[in-house]
C-alpha cells in the first residue's frame, strides 16, 4: 500500500480543493471503505507532499470555523501523473496473473 | 487544545518532531475531532460516546504517532544537528550583540565624548548617558537573554540536559571572559580604536571577576530551565 494515500489523496485534492475531513471522507465514500485508515493518519501525508512542494495549503474561514485547505501544485499534479503510470501498471500486471496469464505472455 | 492530545504531543516532541510541526498536526486533528464528534452527534450519540467513538475513528495514538515520526523531515534541528543549535547559533548571535553594543560604544565616544582618550571612566549626562546605557544593557544583557533561548527550545522540544547544558556553559564562559579595550593612541590620527578579548586576566582579581561574571551568567540562564525541569519531573511523577 506504500504511495497508496498520496495518490489518492492527489486526485482527489486535484479535482477541487478539500480540508483533512473531507479528504478522509471523499476516499471512503469512493472506495465504498474498501480503503479505510485511521483517520488522523491522513495530516503526516498530507504535510509531507506539502513540504515536497506537491500540494499548498491556505486558511479559509467557512461556518465560523478556521480551515486549512490542500490543493494540487504544478509539482503534485507531475507527481500525480508519475504515480497513477505506476499504478496502472502494476494493477494491469496483477489482474493479469489473477486471470491466468502465463511466462512469457505481454502484459496487454 | 483538546485534552486527548496531550499525550501525542509529549510523545512527537520527545521524539524530535519540530514544535511547530506538532503543533500544526494536532491543531488539524482537533478540527477533525470537532468533525467526527459532529458527526456522530447527528447520527444519535450522546455527546461522551460521540466522543469516544471519533477518537476511535481518528486513530490511536501510536498510529498517529508512528504516522508523524516516520516522516523524517519533520524532524527539529535540535535533533538533527544540535551542535549547531546549541553550540555555533548561540555563539553567532552573541558575536553580533557584541558588535552591536561595541558600535554604540564607538560612535557614542565619537559624539559624545570626541576630546576623550577612552570612553570609559568619564561621567556622560543626558542622552549620552542613555546611548551608553543601551550599550552596555545589550553587552551584559546578550548571554543572559541567549541562555534563556537556549532554555526555551530545549524546553520546548523535551530535550535531554546535556546538548542545552554544552550552550549554556559555553556562552557563560565567553561572557565571563569577555574584556573591551579602547585607546585612542593605538591607531594613528587618534580615530579611536576598540577590540575584545577573551582571557582571563593574568592576576588573581582579573581570574577571580571572570569566573564570578561566568557563574553569575551560568546562574541567571540555568536557574529558569532547572525549574522548569523539576517542574516536568514532578509533573510526571505524580
Amino acid at each position: 500500500m506504500n504511495g497508496v494515500p498520496e495518490l489518492l489523496i492527489l486526485r482527489l485534492l486535484q479535482q477541487e480543493e478539500m480540508y483533512g475531513y473531507e479528504i478522509v471522507q471523499a476516499i471512503r465514500s469512493r472506495t465504498a471503505a474498501v480503503i479505510a485508515v485511521g483517520e488522523g493518519v491522513v495530516y503526516p501525508v498530507l504535510h509531507g507532499l506539502e513540504r515536497d512542494g506537491a500540494l499548498e495549503s491556505r486558511r479559509k474561514t467557512v461556518n465560523r470555523r478556521s480551515r486549512i485547505y490542500y490543493s494540487v501544485t504544478p509539482v503534485g499534479s507531475h507527481r500525480l501523473a508519475d504515480l497513477s503510470e505506476v499504478w496502472t501498471n502494476l494493477a494491469a500486471a496483477i489482474q493479469h496473473i489473477l486471470t491466468g496469464g502465463r511466462h512469457g505472455e505481454a502484459i496487454p | 487544545m483538546a485534552k486527548p492530545f496531550h499525550e501525542l504531543r509529549e510523545r512527537l516532541l520527545r521524539a524530535g518532531i519540530a514544535p511547530r510541526h506538532v503543533g500544526r498536526y494536532l491543531s488539524e486533528l482537533a478540527d477533525h475531532w470537532a468533525d467526527l464528534r459532529a458527526e456522530e452527534e447527528r447520527a444519535g450519540r450522546s455527546r461522551a460516546d460521540a466522543e469516544a467513538a471519533a477518537l476511535l475513528r481518528l486513530g490511536g495514538v501510536d498510529d498517529l504517532a508512528k504516522a508523524m515520526i516516520e516522516q523524517r523531515q519533520f524532524q527539529s534541528w535540535c535533533i538533527r544537528a544540535p551542535w549547531a543549535i546549541f553550540g555555533l547559533a548561540p555563539i553567532f548571535v552573541l558575536a553580533g550583540s557584541y558588535f552591536v553594543a561595541l558600535l554604540i560604544l564607538w560612535s557614542g565616544w565619537k559624539i559624545f565624548l570626541p576630546g576623550a582618550d577612552t570612553p570609559f571612566g568619564t561621567r556622560v549626562h543626558g542622552i549620552a548617558n542613555f546611548y551608553f546605557g543601551v550599550g552596555r544593557l545589550i553587552y551584559y544583557g546578550a548571554p543572559i537573554l541567549i541562555g534563556w533561548g537556549i532554555g526555551i527550545i530545549a524546553a520546548r522540544q523535551r530535550l535531554k540536559a546535556v546538548w542545552p547544558t554544552v550552550g549554556l556553559v559555553l556562552i557563560a564562559w565567553i561572557g565571563g571572559t569577555a574584556q573591551v579595550h579602547a585607546s585612542r593612541t593605538a591607531v594613528p590620527g587618534g580615530f579611536g580604536h576598540i577590540s575584545m578579548g577573551f582571557a582571563h586576566g593574568a592576576s588573581m582579581p582579573g581570574v577571580f571577576d571572570g569566573l564570578s561574571h561566568a557563574l553569575v551568567i551560568l546562574s541567571l540562564t540555568v536557574l529558569p530551565y532547572l525549574i522548569w525541569r523539576l517542574q516536568k519531573a514532578h509533573s510526571l511523577s505524580a
